[in-house]
């Protein structure tokens, strides 16, 4: 039905709704039960039935996964208490059962309006991500909206086995504004986009190992990104964190002096950057050997 | 903030709807978000709750929503709503998706 419509374009609950097996969508802690945020109520700022986070049980191709989608619309995606404590019981229910947990993320990071109780459920879904690590049970963050994921959802995001990104999506810890913020315009400027997409966009994550998958905006690329990691888990080891460790110096010393990110592009192994500029998914990924 | 419920008369819903509530629309900016639920009283009227953040309009909603009380069957829902600005037109539509996902389902 959505196969065609842009996935950016989509709502949460279209996004689950194009993703998962027809009618196998069952919500926890659907609207009715009217799970909302306390403060946000106390500071006159509309609240919303589902807190910005819908989650419940699905399946992709027949297999069982754990889903949560972000709002990215209300208040940005943020984390607040409940939000947070949604994300984490969902990982942790994961772990429990050994089903694979699936975050389409669209998030700009903690909500500032309950900064700590947002912080603390960001540290606690992430140690929830890794003991579904430890016991191999697949964890992967779609990012494919231009909210993307930020600050403390960016770093989550990196926590999870497996990133599957479209170039729409966007992946950082300091967002363009605040970068500018600090260092001034001529350091970064967040009004130009085509600079914002190719330092934090999908197609330069994919390129830097950050990205482990680069697929279509659509539903059906999405899907298809999914299921090829719903069986797969990533180890976390002392051997796996020394190695990205050493793959993350090596990148410093190849690009840490450099402000033209398509020198990064090159560097990584793009020739033709007009074309790769205007390939998308598969065939970005084609025309980019990824400097291996 | 303002907040308000009032009911109004509209002529019963089917017995059967293809779910229990559905919901439309989301909190952002010039946006609404309406849940829809059956178990509304009593059952010749739709009982509506609203929580909107720019107050000052009621006048605006109760003509909305008495509109859509009227022309569709909606006695014996209660809708909940939670509004950050969005204009009548909209409200009428996401009462319209929101019901159409409620006797209808997913398509």
């Amino acid at each position: 039905m959505t196969g065609a419509i842009l996935f950016h374009e989509l709502t949460a609950r279209q996004r689950i709704a194009a993703l998962v097996d027809p009618g196998s969508f069952s919500e926890l802690l659907p609207p009715p039960e009217r799970i909302t945020s306390p403060y946000l109520a106390q500071l006159g700022i509309p609240v919303s039935f589902d807190d910005g986070l819908v989650i419940g049980r699905a399946r992709i191709g027949g297999k069982k996964i754990y889903l949560a989608a972000q709002v990215g619309q209300f208040v940005g995606g943020a984390v607040g208490e409940i939000h947070g404590a949604k994300l984490t019981g969902l990982f942790k229910a994961a772990a429990r059962d050994k089903v694979p947990c699936v975050l389409i993320v669209e998030s700009g990071g903690v909500r500032l309006h309950e900064g700590s109780s947002g912080e603390i459920a960001i540290a606690e879904t992430m140690r929830a991500i890794f003991e579904c690590r430890a016991l191999k049970v697949p964890t992967i963050a779609v990012i494919a909206t231009d909210i993307g994921a930020y600050g403390g959802i960016g770093i989550l995001s990196t926590c999870c086995d497996f990133r599957v990104m479209t170039e729409h999506g966007r992946l950082g810890i300091s967002g363009p504004i605040v970068i500018e913020k600090w260092m001034g315009k001529k350091a970064y400027d967040s009004g130009n986009r085509a600079l914002v997409w190719k330092t934090s966009g999908g197609k330069t994550k994919y390129l830097l190992g950050d990205a482990d998958l680069l697929v279509h905006d659509t539903a059906d690329g999405v899907r298809e990104g999914i299921a090829r990691f719903l069986g797969k888990s990533s180890p976390v080891s002392l051997a796996s964190v020394k190695a990205r460790q050493k793959e993350l110096a090596k990148r410093l010393k190849k690009f840490g002096a450099t402000s033209d990110p398509e020198a990064v592009w090159k560097g990584m192994g793009v020739r033709n950057i007009e074309a790769a500029s205007l390939a998308s998914g598969p065939e970005f990924a084609a025309l980019a050997k990824r400097g291996k | 903030m303002e907040k308000f419920a009032k009911s109004f008369p509209s002529k019963p819903l089917g017995a059967k709807t293809a779910r229990p509530w559905a919901l439309a629309g989301v909190v952002g900016s010039g946006n609404l978000e309406v849940l829809m639920e059956r178990g509304g009283k009593p059952s010749d009227a739709m009982e509506c709750h609203v929580e909107t953040s720019i107050p000052g309009y009621k006048a605006s909603w109760l003509a909305a929503l008495a509109d859509f009380a009227h022309h569709y069957p909606a006695g014996g829902t209660k809708v909940t709503i939670n509004d950050q600005g969005a204009p009548p037109v909209l409200v009428n539509l996401r009462l319209r998706q929101a019901y159409d996902h409620l006797t209808k389902g997913d398509k």
